[in-house]
């Protein structure tokens, strides 16, 4: 039989929100989020796709503004095939769900197929979609198997010629074995899943839900987010390309634009400050990349001002730079020779004194303190 | 800075002096007021301030007043080890002079600007402005505490003494520190500015975020909700299908069990039927032996009726018979009570005629005297009707007499007297007026003769006077003229007129008298008239007729009052005619027996006893009528016959007249019992009567009845025969127990089948089956409902609200968490700092108040203390243990103070580059004399370590300075 080949995306999470980037960076993620779609057209249409299936997740929430509906609905539209769309835990088909909506059924594009129903979809000749859709946000069971569960053994599955029909299975949730038993909600049975692929019922399984890129078996695939969305994710940003043929061949396609990284860094000189500063400058795609700072050490009173001035104009060229709170532990640490600089006398050395002490003592009000007593005895010298 | 001597000239009120002073110790510049001491500390301050050709007021101002001269200052001063001679002069041959010796000896000279301001610049190079104000008190500023924290050579001091490190880099730090800090907080320590706002975004951002996130919590509500719904729905629909099974099952149930019940309806209404005949013939039978008993009861009932007729029949017959009998004796008592009435009425006609007649009797002779007396009224009156005369009459014509005689007197005097005499045949006619025939003439009958003569106006005329004339004559006695003259008749004539005698055809003789004799002539005929009127109105011939007449008036009236009289008495009871009248016609025709027996009145009344023994007679009885119904007293009675009175005996009549009342009475009663019995025996005749009607009508009723009921009997044994009837009912109970027993088979198998309840169990069911379509209905309208609500929700963008009102309050948040912490270590620099600075000055005040303690407890004694504030001035002083804010001090202690500060300033500075001298100009005016005394030392003490000034007019004031040098200026 001919191959088979079409595109397997998922969790758009269009609409999503992210606080660290800032209104001006939010919205143009947003907008990177809609070219990523744009760009699996792009992909389809160069790798001659029969079509594009989303597992899940294609809105961040069922209540999302009207504006996200109508400029999904245009991204859509920017695939040349039939999209098949399968309802996540973000947009399940509960009561009051956007897919049943007015808003969604005025303006979906007539070449895109929501699987509302776990009965087989037949896309194209020999060629069946059944899908998982979630009706609730809290399934009782595994969300997957209802996709699976009525499919009857093909007999002619052991014959050289194959399966008479291609059936793609779409689901989404977690399966055991990735979430590290962490999931709220009930789990993939992946053993149960793995059994209907060897069985010859299934001949491909698209996965949604982990935004990373991850290959389960050769045929069992999450497709990872089609744009990062945290820095989390190790490999975020592709369509997977699938074909089926005689066997199976599974190629990540990246369509994402943007970055988010942590960067773990140890401050304790001024060297150490410069290695930073080398590190900022050779990044790609600064004006799309958001940096999660991870900082251990001291610094001098100085360098401690010269960090923050860095860390300040970074923030203005890349989308974002944050301090990661949680692992920023940079501590002032003024030494006598600062002071001394600063030819201070009296009172206000008394007060320097008292505030590096307490500093030494491990205040951290101190530091801020300290630091802001120096820059302004230095600016008043 | 050491002020050596001041040289002024042409200085205001100054011409010329130098004032020298001690460079260490106390002098004291004494002059009067105005004498110029202030003026010298003017001076001082003039030389450095003002270049020569300087325009200033104060310039001017020192000028002497209309003094074209330029007033010229020289000061002599050590400044910073220096020896200066400063000489300036203003206004006039300006110039300015400086020469400075320095430590070293060297000599240095300045003149013009260049020594101005080589002068101005060492001057501020070693003075502290700050310093030199404090401790220069000018007039009028001794109360002025001073606060002289900025003096540098003050803190330098102070510095040296505490042994703290100078400040100095120090200030623009705590500006900068102090401006931070005010960024972020108030004055008082509230958040402001960018922060406080910050803190009120977070607070709105965060209600924000609540809103939006409760709104979506309200969305996962209703999905929740829609979601129970939904299987809320599902299940009662499941219900609801089993349930319209079960609905329809039932109802095939009932169609199968309507047949029984259908059968059973028939068999029920054929045993209604049956049963409805056998009551009919029930209804029959009952009603035949209902009629034979009738029959039987009224044969019985008409026997006994008839019976009870007979005898009340019987009763009522008697009972009229006592009646009639009854009624009979009534009617003789009736007739009896007649005659006794005619009895009493005839004895009451004789008493009312007896009374009658004496009455009459009576009235006639009144009438009789009646008459006479009203004869003689009438009698009386016509007397005096005919007689007109009275005493007036009577006197008027006594008075008419007297005139008429005395008039004819007067006319016989005055008028001519004319005798005529007939001669011949030829008739003489005398004629005229006023003639008068006198008494002499002898023709007694020549006036009867006298025709009428002349022209008939004339003739008769002269008839009329002649006439009267005659008449007078006749009645006076005297003769009238005649109007003819018979022969040989002559007539004597008074001629009081005209007379004309004339001989028809012959002669015509005219004699007029004279005016006076008409006038005489008019007199006698008044008089003569007046007479003969009076005489006719009294109807006499004379006067004595008249006397005459009015005695027979008086006597005629005198018997008239007194008949009038009589008859008034007569008349007083009424007109005893009228009452004759009536009694005569009420005795009527005994008139004329009564007129006749008149006579006979007398003996009437003599035969009165033995009338009385005749009623008496009568008493005898023969008369057997009332037997009966008489009273034992009837018998009185029995013989009563009403006696004839004799005439006029009218006690007799009386006592008749009571008899016969009496007896009257005595009927009246029997009468009245005889109607009693009449009228009982009517009343039971009556009711024997209408009894013995009743039981003739109830009689024949009861045959009619009886009648009735056998022909009705009769009848129904026409139509069927007494046995037929029992037959018939008999049939009619078979027939309905079979029926029944049927019905009850029926009922059997509709029990058996549940028919019965089959109904109610369908409705039942229906009703279930209308409730759960209820509920469903009610679910899926609250599904749609929640659903319609979600779709809003998705509309709104609920959830994108909601994540952007996050991301809202993370950054306000952020910010806010920022702005704090900077906040937060502007608040921790500018809190140390502050702490630290507050130590340092608590140290360097420390040396400052130590001073100002020794030099006051000198004044004060042990107990003094003060406190100085950031400023270095002194806030309170203690006294004996009482603690006092400066303010609230007297004056006097306020400028002791104020003085002690000055000095202690001056002893803590005296010993560096920077001091100044202390100068007073006019203190201490208000201390007692013993702090005088205290206060002098004080001042002697101060000059031991610098330059003490003091200018006063009052030299006893500092009189206790030790070792002070006194100059005195003079005016």
């Amino acid at each position: 039989m001919d191959s088979l080949t079409f595109l397997h995306s998922s969790d758009w999470q269009l609409g999503m929100m992210r606080r660290f980037l800032g209104p001006d960076g939010q919205a143009r993620w947003g907008q990177a989020r809609l070219d990523a779609v744009a760009r699996i057209g792009a992909v389809a249409e160069r790798t001659g796709a029969a079509f594009v299936v989303v597992t899940g997740d294609v809105f961040e929430h069922n209540q999302v503004e009207r504006q996200t509906i109508l400029r999904a609905c245009e991204a859509l539209k920017r695939i040349p095939v039939p999209v098949v769309l399968l309802p996540g835990n973000h947009d399940a088909l509960e009561p009051g769900s956007l897919w049943t909506s007015s808003q969604w059924l005025a303006h979906a594009p007539g070449h895109v197929t929501v699987l509302t129903e776990t009965t087989p979809f037949r896309i194209l000749p020999g060629v069946e979609i059944v899908g998982a859709p979630w009706r609730s946000r809290r399934p009782l069971s595994d969300p997957a198997a209802p996709g699976y569960a009525g499919l009857e053994v093909d007999p002619a599955v052991d014959s050289a010629a194959g399966p008479a029909t291609i059936r793609i299975l779409l689901a989404h949730g977690q399966l055991t074995s990735l979430s590290g038993g962490m999931s709220e909600v009930p789990t993939i049975d992946q053993a149960a899943m793995e059994a209907a692929v060897t069985d010859g019922r299934l001949q491909y399984v698209g996965l949604g839900d982990r935004h990373s890129t991850t290959r389960v078996t050769d045929r069992i695939w999450f497709s990872g987010t089609q744009e990062v969305t945290s820095p989390e994710e190790d490999a975020p940003g592709n369509v997977l390309k699938v074909t089926i043929g005689d066997g199976i061949e599974v190629e990540p396609i990246r369509v994402g634009a943007w970055h988010m990284v942590d960067h773990r860094v140890e401050l304790f000189d001024e060297e150490s400050i410069t290695a930073l500063e080398d590190w900022f400058a050779e990044l790609p795609d600064k004006e799309r990349t958001y940096v999660r700072l991870a900082g251990d050490g001291s610094l001098s009173l100085p360098l401690l001002t010269r960090l923050d001035t860095i860390i300040d104009a970074q923030g203005e060229v890349f989308a974002s730079v944050e301090r990661w709170t949680k692992f920023w532990t940079v501590r002032p640490a003024p030494d006598a020779a600062d002071l001394e600089s600063l030819q201070l006398s009296g009172p206000a050395r008394a007060a320097m004194e008292e505030l590096r002490q307490a500093l030494a003592g491990g205040d951290e009000g101190a530091g801020a303190a300290l630091s802001l007593m120096h820059r302004l005895a230095r600016d008043a010298g | 800075m050491r002020l050596h001597s001041l040289a002024l000239r042409d200085f205001r009120g100054v011409k010329d002096r130098i004032v020298r002073f001690r460079a260490l110790g106390t002098t004291v510049v004494v002059g009067d007021n105005e004498v110029g001491k202030s003026s010298l500390v003017e001076a001082f301050g003039l030389i450095f301030d003002l270049p020569d050709d300087s325009k200033s007021t104060r310039i001017k101002d020192i000028q002497p007043v209309g003094q074209d001269v330029g007033p010229e200052v020289t000061a002599e001063l050590s400044l910073g080890g220096r020896e200066l001679t400063y000489t300036k002069r203003w206004l006039k041959n300006r110039s300015t002079e400086l020469t400075i010796v320095e430590p070293d000896g060297r000599r240095q000279s300045w003149t013009g600007r260049e020594a101005h301001n080589e002068a101005e610049r060492l001057f501020k190079q070693n003075v502290d402005p700050v310093l030199w104000q404090t401790l220069m008190v000018s007039q009028g500023q001794s109360l002025v505490l001073p606060t002289p924290a900025d003096a540098e050579p003050l803190i330098t001091a102070v510095t040296a003494e505490s042994g703290t490190p100078v400040d100095g880099a120090s200030m623009p730090l705590v500006t900068a520190v102090e401006h931070e800090y005010l960024r972020y907080w108030t004055p008082r320590g509230k958040p402001t500015g960018d922060f406080a706002r910050s803190a009120k975004a977070v607070s709105a951002a965060e209600l924000g975020a609540a809103q939006a996130l409760q709104a979506m919590d309200e969305v996962r509500s209703d999905i929740r909700r829609a979601e129970r719904l939904n299987l809320d729905l599902e299940d009662v629909t499941a219900r609801l299908t089993d349930h319209l099974a079960g609905v329809e099952e039932l109802r095939e149930r009932k169609q199968a069990t309507d047949e029984i019940l259908l059968r059973r309806d028939s068999v029920r209404s054929r045993a209604e039927t049956g049963r409805a005949r056998l009551e009919n013939h029930t209804r029959t039978r009952l009603d035949r032996e209902r009629l034979l008993d009738e029959v039987e009861r009224f044969t019985k009932y008409e026997t006994e009726l008839a019976a009870r007729r007979g005898d009340a029949e019987l009763v009522a017959r008697t009972a009229a018979e006592t009646v009639q009998a009854a009624e009979a004796a009534l009617a003789e008592v009736v007739e009896l009570k007649d005659l006794r009435r005619t009895d009493v009425q005839a004895a009451e006609r004789r008493v009312a005629d007896l009374m009658d007649r004496a009455e009459l009797d009576r009235l006639i002779g009144q009438q009789t005297e009646l008459v006479d007396v009203r004869a003689r009224i009438a009698a009386a009156g016509t007397i005096l009707d005919r007689i007109k005369v009275d005493d007036a009459i009577v006197a008027g014509l006594e008075d008419a007499r007297a005139a008429v005689v005395e008039a004819r007197a007067a006319l016989a005097a005055g008028v001519p007297e004319v005798t005529v005499r007939r001669l011949g045949p030829e008739p003489v006619e005398l004629t005229g007026t006023g003639l008068s025939a006198t008494g002499s003439s002898g023709a007694g009958s020549s006036g009867a003769g006298m025709p009428a003569a002349g022209s008939p106006r004339a003739g008769s005329s002269a008839a009329r006077a002649s006439g009267a004339a005659l008449s007078s004559a006749g009645l006076d006695g005297g003769g009238s003229a005649p109007a003819e003259l018979g022969f040989d008749e002559s007539a004597e004539l008074l001629v009081s007129g005209e007379l004309v005698v004339g001989v028809p055809g012959q002669v015509e003789v005219t004699v007029r008298a004279g005016g006076e004799a008409a006038t005489l002539r008019s007199r006698v005929d008044d008089a003569v008239r007046r007479e003969t009127d009076l005489l006719k109105k009294a109807g006499v011939k004379d006067v004595a007729a008249a006397r005459d007449l009015l005695r027979k008036a008086d006597t005629a009236t005198a018997e008239l009052n007194e008949a009038r009289r009589t008859e008034k008495s007569l008349t007083s009871g009424g007109d005893p005619g009228e009452r004759i009248a009536v009694l005569t016609a009420r005795l009527g025709v005994d008139d004329e027996a009564e007129t006749e027996a008149a006579g006979d009145k007398q003996p009437a009344v003599e035969g009165v006893p033995g009338q009385m023994s005749l009623f008496e007679e009568f008493a005898s009885p023969h008369d057997t009528l009332f037997d009966e119904v008489a009273s034992p007293h009837g018998t009185l009675f029995d013989d009563f016959e009403v006696p004839e009175p004799k005439p006029d005996d009218l006690a007799g009549a009386q006592r008749i007249l009571d008899a016969a009342r009496e007896a009257l009475a005595e009927a009246e009663r029997l009468l009245s019992d005889a109607e009693f019995a009449v009228a009982q025996a009517r009343k039971a005749a009556d009711e024997d009567r209408s009894e013995a009607q009743n039981a003739r009508a109830r009689s024949e009723l009861a045959g009619e009845r009886l009648a009735a009921a056998v022909e009705e009997l009769e009848a129904a044994r026409a139509v069927l025969d007494d046995d037929a009837v029992a037959a018939a009912e008999a049939e009619a109970t078979t027939e309905v127990e079979a029926v029944l027993e049927e019905l009850t088979v029926v009922q059997e198998q509709a029990d058996e089948a549940g028919a019965d309840q089959v109904a109610g169990e369908l409705t039942h069911a229906l009703a279930v089956a209308t409730r759960l379509q209820g509920e469903r209905d009610t679910l899926r309208d609250a599904l749609r409902t929640t659903e319609g609500r979600l779709e809003q929700s998705g509309r709104d963008g609920l959830a994108t609200r909601r994540d952007l009102a996050e991301l809202e309050l993370a950054a306000v948040r952020a910010e806010h968490e920022s702005l704090a912490r900077r906040a937060e270590a502007a608040q921790r620099v500018y809190e140390t700092l502050s702490r630290h600075r507050a130590a340092a000055q608590t140290k360097y005040s420390e040396p400052l108040q130590t001073r100002i303690e020794s030099l006051g407890r000198s004044v004060y004694g042990p107990t003094f203390r003060v406190w100085l504030d950031d400023d270095l001035a002194v806030a309170e002083r203690e006294l004996d243990g009482v603690r006092l804010r400066v303010d609230a001090l007297s004056t006097g202690a306020q400028e002791q103070l104020a003085i002690i500060t000055r000095l202690a300033i001056s002893h803590l500075v005296s010993t560096g580059e920077g001091s100044v001298p202390v100068i007073f100009d006019d203190a201490l005016g208000w201390s007692d004399k013993a702090r005088l005394r205290d206060m002098g030392a004080l001042l002697g003490r101060a000059g031991d370590h610098g330059q003490v000034i003091v200018l006063t007019c009052m030299p006893d004031r500092y009189e206790y300075v030790p070792k002070a040098t006194f100059i005195k200026l003079d005016g």
